[in-house]
């Protein structure tokens, strides 16, 4: 087991920072270029809903990155003490968004839920939200 | 990013990794630009996006509206394997069409 955590400011210059970090902290994996991808896309969500959703924009807030992995998965946690979520169910629903006015495009929860094997979100209303995304490591099967 | 007119057509090409950041530092030029021309029709080029997420597909979607008000027609092209399972999620091909070097899918 192998861990590591990550704490910036919600400046939205990190999140390519958080994104390119996990992966590169991830590299004894040896993980395909669409694990990659998936995983770089996943947390970029998740990042990225941390810093407009839960700090709306304010700078000071703090996003904090877990991730850890064994054997046989991958674990993401993103954590944020901002506004939390109203109503989770409803902020799942695929194009379902708070923020058209900046353009967003309601598809953060569905690529999460599509890319993690494990996906899971709680929050408190004034407390902070916690995304937890979990991937299989799949193991290559090698012929001698 | 590039962009060219031509025949009616305004071209725009990213690369890169196509991030939240990114795309809040192009997404005025592109308004700015399609309000410009005016054009018959946009074609937004990801050949050379190596990464995209929904904050790519928010302003894909935010474009082919402004486009609307021209009677405009956007068009995706040259999506590489991961982009296009991005961007099909959201059910985007059903408003707007996607091409391969110049050849409709």
């Amino acid at each position: 087991m192998n861990k590591m955590t990550l704490e910036c400011l919600a400046h939205l210059e990190n999140e390519a920072f958080i994104r390119t970090s996990a992966i590169a902290f991830l590299m004894p994996l040896n993980l395909s270029m669409e694990d990659c991808m998936e995983i770089k896309t996943m947390l970029a969500e998740a990042v990225v809903n941390a810093m407009i959703h839960g700090y709306e924009g304010n700078h000071e807030g703090i996003v904090r990155v877990h991730v850890s992995y064994d054997e046989n998965q991958i674990e993401i946690i993103v954590a944020d003490e901002g506004c939390g979520i109203d109503d989770i169910s409803q902020a799942m629903q695929p194009l379902f968004t708070s923020k058209q006015h900046l353009e967003r495009s309601g598809m953060g929860m569905t690529i999460m839920q599509t890319f993690a094997d494990d996906f899971h979100i709680t929050s408190e209303k004034g407390k902070g939200t916690v995304v937890t995304l979990r991937k299989r490591i799949q193991h290559e099967c090698v012929s001698e | 990013m590039k962009h060219q007119f031509k025949d009616g057509t305004l071209y725009f090409y990213f690369y890169g990794e196509l991030d939240n950041l990114t795309v809040c530092n192009l997404k005025q030029i592109c308004i700015d630009l399609i309000d410009q021309y005016q054009p018959k029709t946009v074609k937004l080029d990801f050949e050379e996006v190596s990464f995209v997420d929904s904050t790519g597909i928010g302003f894909v979607l935010a474009r082919y509206k402004q486009l609307q008000k021209y009677h405009g027609e956007l068009i995706i092209c040259n999506l590489s394997k991961v982009n296009h399972r991005i961007f099909a999620m959201s059910g985007i091909f059903q408003l707007m069409k996607e091409e391969r070097n110049g050849v409709k899918l």
